[in-house]
């Protein structure tokens, strides 16, 4: 089994980059459940994996973060959310070389709790489980449940895994800096979030989404002062622009965005990916940004 | 020193401020039973007060929860003032009509929803499309409707580009002059907002009730 801490100690854990992004790229029509296309699509889910192992990822994500039975209710999917989610982990481990490994992601609902909104925590228990039973059962190695703004939520679904299966699961949220500091839309400080996350045992937790590099540093440091659990980082490649072409693209290259790494290597972080506007092609550039760190890292 | 009535329009106003759905509504028609006049409780203790929740979002004293919670419970003491109003053959004055939505291909409604319950706390009469909106009905509503602005929501960026269709139709329309556009959600930034020339870009909900006040008066809404 993964042992996370053993893979970190004086290392990196290179994650991949951003998969929704990727799949627009290959041809995944807008309004489209991007889930659909690991029936639909396999050869095209596989070949984006691939691309990122190539670049030196250690890990991929399995492409199955809207798989919830919540958020395939929208494409009138939830039936499918066994099957969807088995074949994603399939996909990626069909690409899969050996000493690398497959994350089943897992998103959040895009819906919100009561009293704010109308689930309940049972409710997405329910709705996470058959994702996490289908991940497990087309052979995942490890679980991230990601993007998370709602502990609450956050618990659901890590109750739902730890009751699938005995594979290790790591949890990341995603902060915005107000004015009072670090904080999720809900409210949750990083603080409040290594709490509950050291309190399950969560093999290794940390911050994705919403910021960019640079907007990570501070934050992982806050984090690595309150836990020597393994930090993961996974910012956004800055900020969504519109292209000559009329099309969208995040404004930070892989040149820039790789150039954030040593701080955030200094800062505490050990497992280091990309999100939202990353590519092949930054995991690339994070990669080599590491190996010209590798013995400095402690 | 208080007077016992104004004790009714500040219990209201921090019933609003700390998002107590249940009281805001018989604190309302406790404000009536006192003798104030509908419109008066709605300016010195409905307006106040969610002015105030706006400005402890924006401080990072409240998140989400106390933000949605303020403007439901606005809601709720709303539904009884206006109702009182009505029967006294009185109207609100509209702060502007708005037709808002997400775009077409976007389900993601958590934003507009929101930024739909603020604009309408702040007086504002909101005509919700709700989500995967087509282009062409934001255009054909807001005509149909009379209404002053278009605000278009957006979640991913590959859906963000129909900001951009909309105010293209509104172009070939001949519209643009007559609707003003805002827009926003998470992957939009103030910089895109100018790049499709939309009239105004708020980042949170509370900002975008003040991009739509100055869009009313005639002003520019970006934040630059």
């Amino acid at each position: 089994m993964i042992d996370i801490r053993s893979l970190t100690g004086k290392k990196i854990f290179l994650l991949d980059g951003a998969i929704g992004t990727e799949l627009f790229r290959a041809g995944l029509p807008s309004g489209h459940c991007p889930e659909a296309w690991n029936l639909e699509e396999p050869e095209k889910v596989a070949a984006i994996h691939r691309s990122y192992f190539e670049a030196g990822s250690r890990a991929v994500l399995t492409n199955s973060f809207g798989g919830n039975a919540v958020k395939l209710f929208r494409y009138e999917l939830q039936d499918k959310a066994y099957e969807l989610n088995f074949q994603a982990a399939r996909i990626a481990r069909s690409v899969c070389p050996p000493g690398c490994f497959v994350g089943g992601s897992i998103g959040p609902s895009g819906k919100f709790l009561q009293p704010v909104g109308e689930l309940t925590e049972d409710r997405l228990y329910e709705a996470f489980r058959p994702q996490a039973e289908g991940l497990a059962a087309g052979g995942v190695d490890f679980f991230l449940i990601e993007t998370q703004y709602d502990l609450r939520e956050a618990l659901a679904a890590l109750r739902a895994v730890r009751d699938t299966t005995p594979l290790p699961v790591w949890v990341t949220m995603t902060f915005s800096l107000t004015k009072r500091g670090y904080f999720t839309i809900m409210g949750v400080s990083p603080e409040v979030f290594i709490r509950a996350m050291e309190e399950k045992a969560v093999e290794a937790f940390g911050a994705n989404c919403t910021l960019n590099p640079a907007g990570m540093v501070e934050l992982i440091k806050q984090m690595c002062r309150l836990t020597s659990t393994p930090l993961i980082v996974q910012p956004n490649a800055g900020q969504p622009r519109l292209g000559e072409d009329g099309s969208a693209y995040y404004d930070q290259g892989p040149e820039e965005f790789a150039r954030y790494v040593p701080e955030l290597i200094q800062a505490g972080a050990r497992i280091i990916g990309g999100c939202c506007g990353t590519t092949p092609e930054h995991i690339k550039k994070i990669a080599e940004k590491i190996s010209l760190l590798s013995d400095k890292i402690d | 020193m208080k007077t016992e009535t104004d004790i009714h329009l500040h219990s209201l106003s921090q019933a609003i401020i700390q998002g107590l759905v249940e009281e805001a509504g018989p604190l309302a028609e406790k404000a009536l039973a006192a003798g104030f006049q509908p419109l008066q409780v709605i300016e010195k203790a409905c307006l106040p007060a969610i002015e105030e929740v706006g400005r402890l979002w924006e401080c990072g004293d409240y998140f989400l929860p106390e933000l949605i919670a303020g403007a439901e419970a606005m809601k709720a003491a709303m539904a009884v003032l206006q109702t009182a109003m009505k029967s006294s053959g009185q109207s609100l004055k509209s702060a502007g009509r708005v037709v808002i939505g997400t775009v077409e291909g976007d389900i993601h409604d958590i934003g507009k929803n929101l930024v739909a319950s603020m604009l309408r706390a702040a007086g504002f009469e909101v005509i919700d499309l709700g989500a995967d909106v087509k282009v062409e009905r934001f255009v054909e509503t807001a005509v149909e409707e009379k209404a002053d602005l278009i605000a278009l929501s957006a979640l991913l960026t590959t859906t963000m580009l129909n900001q951009k269709k909309v105010m293209e139709l509104l172009a070939s329309r001949g519209l643009r002059e007559r609707l003003k556009v805002m827009v926003g959600g998470a992957p939009v930034t103030e910089k895109f907002a100018r790049e499709i020339g939309a009239d105004g870009y708020g980042e949170s909900a509370v900002q975008a009730v003040a991009v739509a006040r100055a869009l009313m008066a005639g002003g520019g809404g970006n934040h630059d």
